[in-house]
This record gives structure tokens, sequence and C-alpha cells, in this order.
């Protein structure tokens, strides 16, 4: 016990004096949740400038341009004679719409027949278009509305109402109010920080123990393993109360976690996660390859746990490949506790998965200790 | 006299680098791999273009003729996927925070007695914006089907009146919002994503590989053996140690292009050259940032954790996920910094909107400022080459 004591001793001082463990376990979970909710934290795209091309110089046209310009989503910036000069505004990137009115617009309307609104979008951001295309239909039902009812004369508002609208309905955003995009994507991230700090700091120090010469069988003796084992866990389950909890805290997140459940969903994930990470850090050959073999994995691992690419969505090779990592498990337990408040229980398919690829990572740690340790004897 | 000579010292200090990365396979695989298995990763994850026939449920209370239409239609759009039927909303609920289903439609109580009679009943749908596209997408499909059902009931009303079928369209719905988006007409997310994912996951790449082969000098104290060949050129030194990676790299470069633009179609309205102008760009403008950071930080490996930081908050700042536009105004000076924001740039004025490239001519400019970044530092450079200052 007391030799497992001083082994962790040893493990934490490391962690703490080697300026790169201290950087990839404790620098870059604390710092990098910031930035990411910084760089997120306005939420949602408003005021997308457009600008407006109005053929028909009628008054329901301006009316129509006025509304749009009065959402919260979109700003007409400028009206141009003709859909040249606007494309050209589009080209300098001052604007990522033309709402074109045709010049029979209001003749149109007012003969019974249906009106067209082109409305053209730059598709350099999805979130431009989004942005654009509600403004416009939003508007445009709106004046439907009232466009028929002024053909119903010597009806009630009642009546109106009915004959217009018989059917009433609303769409209900749940567990993102704001329809964020920092609701929803930076959970993700935090709890893909988690793994992948554990990850660099593992690699970092198998690396460095190859560098000094120290023999394999003693970098991989089990002694060792399972006390530095212990050690990250510590240091990751403190990191990751800040990460897991203050951060989202911090930057108004959706927060609806038990914490009960929460703390019951990380001991698989930070274990998984460690395990995991101690058996890629076996091929590190370096100090300094670390970066070079794994920092890049943070993207794809992002895509594949099916929060922004659908997880129904995501083809059956890649979805079992996704399995292999506690990321997409821990990423979609996290958001569904955190963002939607889900207990235990409707997460027990992520808790127990990730308590099987903990001990499926554990058997593989000592199947590679053992093939070390006997490789060694030779 | 000169020029020949120096071309041969060139020559041997690249043959000692392509040995260097035969020999050190990690450092060739560090090169070719993550490129190649982000290139097909992330086309073939996206391939579908759309996400379609995400799973969605029904909590439908009036089981009615009419309710039970509803239901048949809303399955038959193209991105839901009606997967099971819930007796109530709190059933519905815990399915989705189970991650059985992505929304629910509810139809209340008696709601087709309600229409007939006319009391105006509320129809719902609730939508699990935590996974924002699957939320979007299926608030899309939800929304119309409820325009349509509220359509079908007032047409049924106009023709019972006496109105013509060719009156009824324009009564429904007297503006329609045609939406053109430019060059991207179904809203293909591998076009919107891919374009700048696979270049970004390179540009990443060439920084930490660029930092990593200039510090393993450093460490293996070979940097004075490099610069004898060039004879004391660090300029010779330096080029020739880095142009055989900008040869693997501008060969990754140009896969991905012909992988994107050749043989997944996407959109290219200004024609191969600008795209493979502005990937090598991008490739030569990621090198010099990282012998920037390499002179900038003598210490291989806090400039490799600078590199990646530069290289993984590109994917965020640049802005083709979330626009730089809704940003707080500092970081949307700060992109300025990040190669893969000019490369962005380039991207949408040139293969997306075809536009002339007169008009995105500075972001060709940033590019080339980068590559050329670390040539007021080559002093420093052959100092930090000489020293042998290995750090941990």
């Amino acid at each position: 016990m007391s030799a497992f004591l001083s082994l962790l001793h040893r493990e934490l001082r490391r962690i703490f004096h080697d300026e790169g463990l201290l950087i990839f376990l404790l620098l870059v979970p604390l710092g990098y949740p910031l930035l990411y909710a910084f760089i997120y934290t306005n939420e949602v795209v408003r005021e997308v400038p457009a600008v407006a091309v109005d053929m028909s110089e009628s008054s329901v046209g301006r009316e129509y341009l006025r509304k749009v310009d009065a959402t919260p989503d979109v700003r007409i910036v400028g009206r141009m004679a003709n859909m040249d000069e606007a494309k050209r505004m589009m080209q300098k990137g001052e604007v990522y719409g033309i709402v074109y009115l045709p010049s029979d617009f209001s003749v149109r309307l007012h003969t019974g027949r249906q009106a067209h609104v082109s409305l053209f979008c730059d598709m350099s951001g999805l979130l431009y278009y989004k942005a654009l295309l509600m403004a416009c239909t939003d508007v445009s039902l709106q004046m439907n509305k009232e466009l028929q009812t002024e053909g119903l004369v010597g009806l009630t508002d009642r009546q109106i109402a009915v004959s217009t609208e018989p059917v009433r309905y609303e769409g209900i955003a749940l567990y993102n109010p704001q329809i964020g995009f920092a609701s929803f994507l930076i959970p993700a991230v935090l709890v893909l920080i988690v793994q992948q700090t554990i990850l660099l700091g593992a690699g970092l120090t198998v690396g460095t123990d190859k560098d000094r010469r120290l023999p394999l069988s003693v970098i991989f003796s089990r002694a060792v393993l399972v006390a530095r084992g212990v050690a990250y866990f510590l240091v990751a389950m403190a990191t990751s109360a800040w990460i897991l909890v203050a951060v989202p805290h911090l930057f108004d997140l959706p927060q609806l976690a038990d914490a009960v459940t929460l703390l019951l969903f990380m001991l698989p994930y930070i274990g998984a996660c460690i395990l995991w990470a101690l058996c890629l850090a076996c091929w590190v050959p370096d100090r300094e390859s670390v970066m070079l073999m794994f920092v890049f994995t943070s993207v794809p691992l992002l895509f594949l746990s099916g929060i922004s690419w659908p997880g129904a969505s995501v083809p059956p090779f890649w979805k079992a490949i996704s399995y292999l990592f506690p990321s997409t498990l821990g990423i979609n337990g996290f958001v569904r506790i955190n963002t939607m408040g889900a207990t235990l229980r409707e997460v027990s398919v992520e808790w127990i998965g990730l308590w099987g690829q903990a001990f499926g990572y554990f058997l593989l740690l000592l199947g590679i200790c053992k093939y070390i340790s006997v490789r060694s004897g030779k | 006299m000169i020029c020949p000579m120096l071309f041969v010292r060139l020559c041997r200090i690249a043959g000692r680098e392509c040995l260097r990365m035969v020999l050190m396979p990690r450092y060739l695989f560090g090169m070719v791999l993550p490129p190649l298995v982000c290139y097909a990763l992330f086309t073939t994850l996206m391939d579908a273009g759309l996400p379609t026939r995400l799973p969605a449920g029904v909590v439908d209370l009036d089981n009615s003729f009419t309710s039970r239409q509803i239901v048949r239609n809303l399955d038959a759009f193209q991105h839901t996927d009606i997967v099971a039927h819930y007796p109530s909303v709190a059933e519905a609920d815990e399915a989705m925070r189970r991650g059985d289903i992505y929304a629910f439609y509810y139809l209340p109580q008696r709601m087709e007695e309600e229409i007939l009679s006319g009391r105006q009943p509320m129809v719902s749908f609730y939508l699990n914006y935590a996974y924002l596209v699957a939320g979007s997408l299926l608030y899309k499909d939800m929304r119309t089907l409820s325009e349509l059902a509220d359509a079908s009931v007032v047409q049924a009303g106009l023709y019972a009146r006496g109105a013509e079928v060719w009156q009824v369209r324009p009564l429904l719905q007297p503006i329609v919002v045609e939406a053109h988006p430019i060059h991207n007409s179904w809203l293909n997310y591998s076009v919107y994503l891919n374009n700048v994912l696979l270049p970004g996951v390179l540009s990443l790449v060439v920084l930490l590989v660029t930092v990593y082969s200039l510090g393993m000098e450093v460490k293996g104290r070979s940097g004075h053996r490099l610069l004898c060949l060039a004879k004391g050129n660090v300029g010779v030194a330096l080029l020739g140690k880095l142009l055989p990676q900008t040869g693997v790299f501008v060969g990754l470069a140009l896969i991905g292009n012909v992988w994107l633009y050749g043989v997944l179609h996407f959109p290219l309205y200004s024609g191969p050259l600008p795209m493979i102008v502005a990937s090598v760009l991008l490739v030569l403008a990621s090198q010099g940032l990282g012998v920037f950071l390499f002179t900038l930080v003598p210490w291989m490996r806090m400039a490799m954790s600078i590199a990646s930081l530069w290289g993984v908050v590109s994917f965020s700042i640049s802005g083709f996920t979330f626009p730089a536009m809704a940003m707080n105004p500092a970081l949307q000076a700060l992109n300025n910094l990040f190669p893969l924001r000019h490369y962005f740039l380039i991207y949408t004025n040139e293969a997306l909107n075809g536009n002339p490239t007169m008009c995105i001519w500075t972001a060709y400019v940033a590019l080339l400022c980068f590559a050329l970044l670390p040539l007021p530092f080559v002093g420093r450079l052959k100092r930090m080459l000489l020293s042998h200052q290995y750090m941990e």
C-alpha cells in the first residue's frame, strides 16, 4: 500500500512539475473551454445584412420589406434599382441576401393571383440562409393572413379567425430555448476536451519516459500504470468539475443536470477515457509526437459523436467505429444529462457502454503490459 | 557559379530530409495519414448531403381520420421518420431524453371535432434543439405540415362556398417566398462543411509537422550538420528542409481538391485554378506560420502546443460554421491571424460563388504574408539550430 502511495505521489508530483503535463492536464482544461464559449457566446446570428430590389414600387411591396427589416434576424441595408447592383453588393460581401420583388408583385396580389418574392442567399454560411428564409417566410405568412381577411366582408372577427386559421399550431423549442449555437455545441466540446487532455497527458508521459530511455518494462509496469491512472482520475475529476459544471454556468448555457446523476455518469466516462488513453499512449514514440499523433483527432471525434451531424444519420460503419471512443457515449450522455435533465435511467445505454469500454480497455492494457513484460523478459 | 552550387546544396538537404521521413515512419505517417483519414471520414460521413429520415414520435390523442392522415403525411416528409406513437406527452418527452427521437408532434383530444365546429384546436410540435441540426430540420417539416393542414381545411371551406380551383391557391397563399440558395440549392451539408474542414485538417497537420521537424533537428543535435550542408546559409537549409514536406502536403492538397471537385462534383464556379492556388498558398502559409512559431518560442513542445491551439481554433474562429459576424468584434479582428480564415474567404468567393478573383485579392495576399512570415527571423533560426538547446 505504501509502495502504491509513493508511486501515486510521484505521478501527482510529475503532473505539477512537468510543464508539458501541467499545460495538458490543467491549463488547457481550465482555459480552453473559456475560449470556446467566448467564440460562440452570442448563440445566434442577428441582423443578417440583405439588400432589397423592389421592382413593384408599390405600397404593399414596401410594407413587405419594412416588415422583413423589422425582424430581429434580418437588416435591409439598402434598396437597389436592379439585380446587377444588388449582385455587386453581394460579391463584395456587404450583404448575404437579396430580396427581390417582381414588377407585378402588387398587381398580382390585387387581381387575385399569387405573388412571388424571390430570395437569393449567399451559401457561405447556413445560418445566414436560415435567418433570411425564416424572416421572409414569417412575414409572408403574417401578411397572407391579413390579405385573406381583407377579402372577407361582413364577417365577425371570430368568423375571420376560424376561416383563415382553422387549426392553430405552435412549435416548442425544448432544451435550447433560444435555438442557440453555443447551447448546442459547447457541451459536446467540453466533454471532448476532458478526453483529449487526458489522452495528450498520458501520451506525453510515455513519450518522455521513452526519451529518457527508461526500459519498457519500467514504463509499462502495472504498478506505475495503476498509480498513474489514479492520479489522472483525481486531477480529471477536479478539472471536470470546472469544465462541465462551472463553465456552462459562467456562460449561461442550459444546465439541468442533477448533481448525483452527473457524478455517477462521470465516473465511468473519466475511467474509460483514462484506460483508453493509457492504451493509446503505448504507441507514442517520443515526447513531442504526441501532438502530431493525437491533436487532429478532436475534429473527427466531434463529428462522429452525432451532435452536429445527427447520430441517426451516421453511416453504420462510422457508427461502429465511433463506439470505440469514450467521447461518443460521453458526449451524448452528458448532453442529455446536462442540457435535457435526463436521469441515469434515461442514459443507461451510454452509462453501461462506458463501463463496458472501461472494462475492455482495462483488459487491453493488461494484455499490453503482459506482452511487454514477456518480450523484455526474453 | 553560385547558383548551381546553391542548387546542389538545396538538393542534398532535400535528399537528407526525404531520408529522414523514410527512416522515421511516425513522421511520414503523421503527415499523410491524418489528412487522408479525415478526407475519407468526413466525405463519407456526410455523403447523404442532408440528414434524412430523422426519428420522430407522435402523440395522437385524437385518433381520428384527420389526425391519422396528418401523421401519415408527416411520415412522408423528407427529414421525418415516425418511429413511435406515445400515449402521452410525458412519455414522448422521456423518449426524447433517452435519445430515441429528436422531436414529436402532438395532436390534442377532439381535434377533428373542434375543427369541424370552428373552435380552432391547437396542435403543437416539440423539438429537441440540444441537437440543433436535427431539431431545425424537423422543425421545417413539422411547420410546413401544420401550414398545409391548416390550408387543407381552409381549402375545403372555400370549395364549399363555391370558389373555383384557380381561385383557391391565391386565396390560401397570396404571397409565396421562393428561396434560391445560390450554388448549393439543396443545402448540402457536405458542401457547406467539407470544403473548409478538409483543408483545415491539412493546415493543422502542416503546422504541427513543420514545428516538429525543425524541433527534431534541435532535439537530435543535428542542426549543426544541417547548416554545414547548407554552408552556413540558413535560407538554403530551411528551404531544403521544408521543400520535400511542401511536396507531400501540396500532393495531399491536390488529392483533396480532386476528391472534392473532381470526384464528388462539389460546386466549382471559378474553375480549378483559383482553388489549386489557394490550397498551395494555404500549405505555404501554414508552413510559414509553423516556422514563425518555432522561432518565436524556442521550446519545441511549447511551440507545438501553440501550433495545436492555432490549428484547432481555426475551425471555429474562421467562421464557416458559426458566422464571424455574430462573434465578438475582438474575435472578428483576431480571425485575420488564422490562415484558414483567408482560405475560407477565397473558397466562398471563388469556388462557391464564382466571383471575380479581384473581389478577394486581399485574402491571397494575406496567405502570402503568412508564407513569408519567417523571413525577418532567419538569423534567430540559425542561432537556434546551432544552440542545441532542447527543453523538455
